[in-house]
């Protein structure tokens, strides 16, 4: 297990130091990718926020509660780009409708630790997160919410399942790219974008039984909305603290499911299609 | 992980060991009409390996050829874990590959020639640096093949170039270059010419003459160039619908194809050889092919010194690539 978690921690700093390389050798190119994540990142959410401001708040949050809940978002979508945005890890369906997984299985390494390290981008993909952690710290602020270490914790455990939440469905929606390699190659940047696009609404206006989906089923509401409402101590419904992270785990355990069902296949048919872009560009 | 890993790389005696193995993939087939496309969907069964058997020992070189859709590439993945067979054993290194490929790829280097594994966004030396982070290859280790990598294989030139500004030629080299970092016991090629010039290509086939030579690794390499894989191994193994329709040297395969000799006439013109076919005339030069066991070559110079205005005479063996083309020709009839 030590042995294990120092290979992981060697990996983590190995693919930093060539993130870092990158920006050494291309550094305005760089710092172009950065501004532009950065303003991306927040124009993403200014257009709910700015409704917020207009009508006094949206789906019963208050204008610093939806910046609160817009912060999480970007943390939580912040996060899946500086650990699942490098080499199309988090955008698996790329790399197995392009027939891309035998550079992975030419390498003396489990492929989970392949899949968890290789995105890893603290340099050019850190914008998000970080302008996250800035606007919930404003948000958390005005909002007047007392840190604990209790709360604290409980904040990056939501963190971690909303992540797990999106890099569990695009897992989930890229076992079709097994059998379906040509068809299927995009399918988890669709799911990411169908997750991305309604992760950052407040939900409390819809009908019952379209959170009740939202949170399930298509767990789009469990990027920020569901989490940050439990954060603010406003449970949409009964049992709603343990349904997260149980959906959470279901989702992640759904993904590496279908990813080991889909390897299966890969193992019986491999693959006839290879293309050289995007593997490690 | 590390030390699972270190107590797995044993010794072994045999190479590659294939036992019965078959492998068949199915392709759907686009029929007529949406509704039966997809209702009533059609496959087509594609036997890529039909009961192959195959052992590579320690320390040859093995040339794997045969003609398009043969079941080279399925081979080589199937060796590698890439792919799982139908029936049948499979084993490299002494490990199973599906099983096994952790340990395996430590001591297995596998290139394939159609694809790179260098970062495409970094210099060739941070690819290599990359290589002995994930390999966990031991500074000695690491220093000296690369040495080796840089001498041989002339990479110095290009070391801190960035990959996607690299040459084929040089990108193969590069690849190659890294391939070897963890001094692999088993190195498998396929297509390690693919595109190359004549001089790119005489630099790798001198490299991997030398490296089995000198280092005795054992290397099953693949390509569709035959002079290069019979200037390159001892032994060759031609696969034709998914059997081993050959497997010894090169005297044995010219043997097998029929000892089919070609002779060239320079005079003005064509002349009549009776015994002989003609194959082509070019600037005066005129080729046939002769069966020496029914045709002497004492005969046939006796009949040449008998035609008028002739400038040259010039015996050689039919061509390897021809010989081969001749054979798949026959395996398909």
């Amino acid at each position: 297990m030590a042995a294990r978690l120092k290979k992981l921690a060697r990996l983590f700093a190995l693919y930093a130091r060539m993130d870092a390389q990158w920006f050494a050798q291309d550094t305005a190119l760089c710092l172009v990718c950065v501004l532009s994540e950065t303003l991306s990142s927040i124009a993403s959410v200014t257009a709910v926020f700015l409704l917020a401001v207009r009508f006094g708040g949206v789906g019963s949050m208050n204008q610093d509660e939806v910046l609160f809940m817009l912060g999480f978002y970007t943390l939580s979508t912040g996060l899946y780009n500086l650990f699942f945005n490098g080499n199309n890890t988090g955008e698996i369906s790329r790399r197995i409708g392009r027939g891309q997984l035998d550079h992975c299985l030419i390498q003396p390494l489990p492929l989970w630790v392949q899949l968890l390290t290789e995105g890893f981008l603290p340099i050019s993909g850190c914008q998000g997160a970080l302008c996250g952690a800035i606007i919930t710290a404003v948000a958390a602020g005005r909002l007047r919410l007392a840190v604990t270490l209790p709360s604290l914790l409980l904040f990056l455990l939501f963190l971690l399942a909303s992540v797990g939440v999106q890099v569990g469905m695009r897992y989930v929606a890229s076992l079709s790219a097994f059998t379906h390699p040509v068809g299927s190659e995009e399918i988890s940047s669709v799911m990411g974008n169908f997750l991305t696009s309604i992760g950052y609404y407040p939900l409390g206006g819809l009908p019952h039984w379209a959170q009740g989906l939202l949170v399930t089923v298509l767990p789009a509401g469990c990027l920020s909305w569901l989490p940050s409402m439990l954060l603010l101590g406003k449970s949409p419904f009964s049992g709603a603290m343990a349904l997260y992270p149980l959906v959470a785990v279901l989702v992640c355990g759904a993904g590496a499911l279908s990813f080991k069902k889909g390897l299966k296949v890969y193992e019986k048919y491999g693959s006839q299609r290879y293309k050289a872009m995007g593997h490690r560009s | 992980m590390k030390n699972m890993a270190r107590s797995d790389t044993r010794q072994w005696d045999t190479a590659v060991e294939l036992h019965g193995v078959c492998k068949t993939f199915r392709q759907k087939q686009t029929g007529d009409g949406l509704p039966r496309n997809l209702l009533h969907p059609v496959y087509s069964e594609i036997r890529a390996l039909d009961r192959v058997n195959l052992t590579i020992y320690r320390g040859e070189f093995v040339a794997y050829a045969g003609p398009n859709g043969a079941g080279k590439s399925t081979t080589f993945k199937l060796l590698c874990g890439m792919l799982g067979a139908d029936s049948g054993t499979v084993r490299t290194c002494g490990l199973d590959p599906l099983r096994r490929r952790i340990p395996l790829m430590r001591q297995t280097g596998v290139l394939l020639g159609s694809r790179t594994e260098l970062w495409w966004d970094h210099p060739v030396i941070s690819s290599f640096k990359w290589k002995k982070e994930v390999w966990d290859i031991d500074e000695k280790t690491y220093a000296r093949q690369l040495d080796l990598a840089v001498d041989m294989l002339d990479l110095g030139p290009f070391l801190h170039t960035f990959a996607r500004e690299l040459s084929l030629g040089q990108r193969m080299r590069a690849d190659l270059g890294m391939m070897l970092l963890h001094d692999p016991q088993l190195i498998l090629l396929d297509e390690p010419t693919l595109g190359l010039d004549v001089l790119a290509k005489r630099r790798m086939i001198d490299f991997l003459k030398s490296l089995h030579r000198e280092q005795g690794r054992t290397i099953l390499v693949t390509s569709h160039d035959l002079d290069d894989l019979t200037e390159m191994a001892q032994r060759i193994v031609m696969l034709a619908q998914g059997r081993i329709a050959f497997d010894g040297s090169l005297p044995e395969l010219r043997a097998v194809a029929g000892s089919a000799r070609h002779v060239t006439v320079d005079c003005p013109a064509c002349p009549a050889l009776p015994g002989c076919t003609h194959l082509k005339s070019e600037q005066g030069r005129h080729t046939f092919s002769f069966n020496p066991a029914m045709l002497p070559v004492g005969d046939l110079l006796a009949a040449i010194s008998r035609l008028p205005d002739v400038r040259d005479v010039q015996l050689s063996d039919a061509p390897i690539e021809g010989v081969i083309a001749d054979l798949y020709r026959s395996w398909k009839a």
